[in-house]
């Protein structure tokens, strides 16, 4: 299990984020990125020596100087089954594009792609239409 | 491979660039040795009193923050009488 994927899961839950210089931040996440970038709401941020306090209603914080994250401890079974989810999800897809199941049946009947064969011949119309006019504008 | 893929589901005590030490199971691991700590409690030292353990729960450690992470042998660690143990704690690391 990636640290980051665990992270992810606990988007909405409560967490408690420790910073390299010994301030606390309290909060519920938000989001968060793959360089660990996260964004609090309902924050309490606590001084290193604990004896200062401030309330802000968000914050984001640089994953670089983050020094740990404490996270409730039942996050961690829900990521086995969002993990499960996408395995199963993955397996569906494999199998629609092996199996025939979307695909015309007979290969002869193009569906989406190109048109009528006549429009080449309207195209090449066009196009000697346009040599005429060109050939005229230089007399 | 990476040498923390056999410590996965095992319990690791690891030592942090602050000085401190936080034991608990091995979950996950990624290249910037991020980790996850599941049951994870922390051992304070001291010279006057026993090694104090508190109780964190699930962490992730960010990489940048981690100089060691050893294997702990559980048969060992649950001999240990943590009361009567003293020791002085360690500090930070020096850049």
């Amino acid at each position: 299990m990636l640290p980051l994927s665990l992270l992810k899961t606990a988007q909405s839950h409560p967490m408690l984020v420790e910073l390299k210089n010994g301030e606390t931040y309290n909060g519920h996440l938000v989001s968060c990125d793959s360089w660990m970038n996260i964004n609090l709401r309902d924050v309490i941020c606590t001084s290193k020596d604990g004896d200062r306090f401030w309330r802000m209603p968000e914050c984001y914080i640089r994953g670089s100087t983050i020094k740990y994250l404490r996270i409730p401890d039942e996050v961690i079974d829900m990521v086995k089954e969002d993990s499960q989810a996408k395995s199963r999800n993955r397996i569906e897809m494999s199998k629609n594009r092996n199996g025939s199941g979307n695909l015309p049946q007979n290969p002869n009947q193009r569906v989406g792609r190109g048109g009528a064969r006549n429009n080449i011949g309207s195209r090449n119309n066009l196009g000697n239409r346009q040599l005429i006019q060109g050939s005229k504008n230089r007399k | 491979m990476s040498g923390l893929e056999s410590y996965i589901n095992h319990t690791v005590s690891i030592i942090t660039a602050d000085g401190r030490n936080f034991i608990g199971t091995l979950k996950g691991f990624d290249q910037t040795t991020n980790i996850i700590i599941d049951e994870c409690h922390e051992r304070v030292f001291s010279t006057t009193a026993g090694i104090e353990q508190i109780v964190l729960g699930l962490h992730i450690i960010r990489g940048d923050n981690i100089a060691v992470i050893g294997l702990i042998d559980e048969a060992i660690d649950s001999r240990l009488d943590l009361q009567n143990i003293r020791g002085e704690p360690l500090g930070p690391v020096v850049h």
